[in-house]
């Protein structure tokens, strides 16, 4: 029997990883695109379709904060991230 | 004791194996002090069941994971010399190279001695292929030459720990990871359980349980779905965790032909696991790669009939026909043979699942592992410090 090889991880996994490195997972240190974008060095609409993946799988809330759309690692996105360190 | 995860922030074995430990410790005497990351909803510090838990929060993140690493050490570190003002701690315990960088610096800060639990090594999950592994096997080593002690948790992890590593054999003790298996004791209606998850009454209900990694194996796990359904049609499986490699299973389970008899629930909480646990037939473990394999230790306590891979430390509790079934790893023949040797003979099952609660009630409880880890503590503590 023949498997396929390891697959790479997903690009939204990379970018909620990094969310969650960079400390992304309190109101007060949620991120914009923008920011994600030029921390993680991806552009801007890979990371808003990622975010937008994320969001649906449940591994990342979208907030508002004085009006800014910013996102958070919900408690499951955490769990999510630390499967790929260990 | 100095760990990347406990309670409620739980990755794989290490948050349970440092909660039954701590709780233990404490049962026997000790003072315990758990030194570990924030996770949204904890408090910075409490106490439980007289453990003393502080949860420390990186102040600064960095997206490069190696780099974060470093940085909630050192925040880790921080708050370990802070308390130490008020608490003069006689060990220092670090699971795994996560937060060795901080047990490390506060070992020779305080000189004390270090006692490091080698949980795995990135040599036997992933290879060294990467940059990034190669930095982390550099950690581990630095881990266990700094110790005063190494604990494994399995014969197997202790080959790989001193052939990898080359530290002497007497450095290193094995002591198995425990369980509670009073948490099974209570009832669950296993028929609203299954019902819940999809199994008819006529069904059988095959359970996995593990984090959806490459090394969990669970990939072979599902080739075996369409193998076995060949000789018992009546079989369902329950995959039960989450993990990267997911999408990839749930890729694979599609090209089986077979997708409605697989399950993934995602995480389920610690009452749901241990409900769903009691109410399979089977749990397979179909791991590549296992230091101990705690999963399997579970099921053999919660009375299910075990089918688990002869990879590590499985071999040392798992006894082929005796406690369990081993099968060849990598193999979805050998799987589905296993499964199928289980639901053949009802009757052998019932005396794999006796002896195998036998072996976890003598062995594997949290008691007699705290003694053994609190014997460790002593020898180091009677030590002068080496540094």
């Amino acid at each position: 029997m023949s498997y396929t090889p390891l697959p790479p991880v997903p690009e939204e996994y990379k970018v909620l990883s990094m969310m969650h490195n960079i400390g992304a997972v309190t109101p007060e240190r949620s991120l914009t695109p923008d920011e994600l974008a030029m921390w993680t060095g991806i552009d801007v609409s890979t990371v808003r379709d990622c975010l937008e993946r994320l969001k649906e799988l449940g591994y990342v809330e979208h907030i508002e904060v004085s009006g800014a759309e910013k996102y958070i690692v919900t408690k499951v996105g955490i769990m999510k991230v630390l499967t790929l360190y260990s | 004791m100095i760990t990347w995860e406990y309670p409620p922030r739980v990755v794989g074995g290490i948050a349970r194996h440092c909660e039954g430990l701590a709780k233990a410790l404490v049962s026997q005497g000790h003072d315990v002090h758990v030194f570990t990351l924030d996770f949204p909803g904890t408090p910075d510090y409490e106490e439980s069941g007289g453990i003393r838990i502080y949860r420390t929060r990186s102040e600064v993140g960095h997206p490069n994971f190696l780099t974060w690493v470093l940085l909630f050490n050192h925040f880790i570190e921080k708050r370990l010399a802070d308390v130490s003002r008020l608490a003069d701690f006689d060990v220092l315990h670090v699971h795994d190279w996560l937060t060795a960088a901080a047990g490390i610096s506060f070992k020779h800060f305080s000189k004390k001695p270090l006692v490091f639990t080698a949980h795995s090594t990135e040599h036997g999950r992933s290879g060294l292929h990467i940059p990034d592994s190669f930095t982390i096997d550099g950690f581990e080593w630095w881990s266990t030459f700094e110790a005063n002690k190494v604990i494994v948790t399995s014969g197997a992890m202790k080959g790989e720990v001193c052939g990898h590593f080359h530290i002497p054999d007497n450095k290193v003790e094995i002591i198995p990871n425990g369980i509670d298996p009073s948490k099974y004791d209570g009832s669950v209606d296993k028929g609203a359980v299954r019902a819940r998850y999809g199994i008819q009454p006529h069904e059988k209900m095959i359970l996995c349980v593990g984090r959806l990694v490459p090394q969990k194996g669970i990939e072979y796990l599902i080739h075996a779905v369409p193998i076995l359904a060949r000789r018992r049609p009546e079989t369902k499986f329950i995959i039960v965790g989450d993990g990267w490699f997911r999408d990839h299973l749930e890729w694979v389970a599609n090209t089986t032909g077979h997708r409605w008899r697989i399950t993934f629930t995602g995480f389920i909480s610690d009452w749901d696991l241990m409900a769903v646990t009691k109410s399979a037939d089977v749990l397979v473990v179909p791991s590549i790669y296992e230091p101990f394999g705690i999963v399997a230790l579970e099921g053999m306590a919660a009375g299910v009939p075990v089918v688990a891979s002869q990879v590590g430390g499985l071999t040392e509790f798992v006894e082929h026909d005796r406690t369990g079934v081993l099968t060849y790893p990598r193999n979805p023949e050998s799987i589905a043979w296993g499964i199928d040797h289980v639901l053949s003979n009802l009757g052998h099952a019932e005396w794999l699942v006796k002896n195998a609660r036998e072996v976890v009630q003598k062995a594997y409880s949290w008691e007699a592992i705290a003694k053994k880890t609190g014997k460790v503590y002593k020898e180091v503590a009677g030590r002068k410090e080496q540094t």
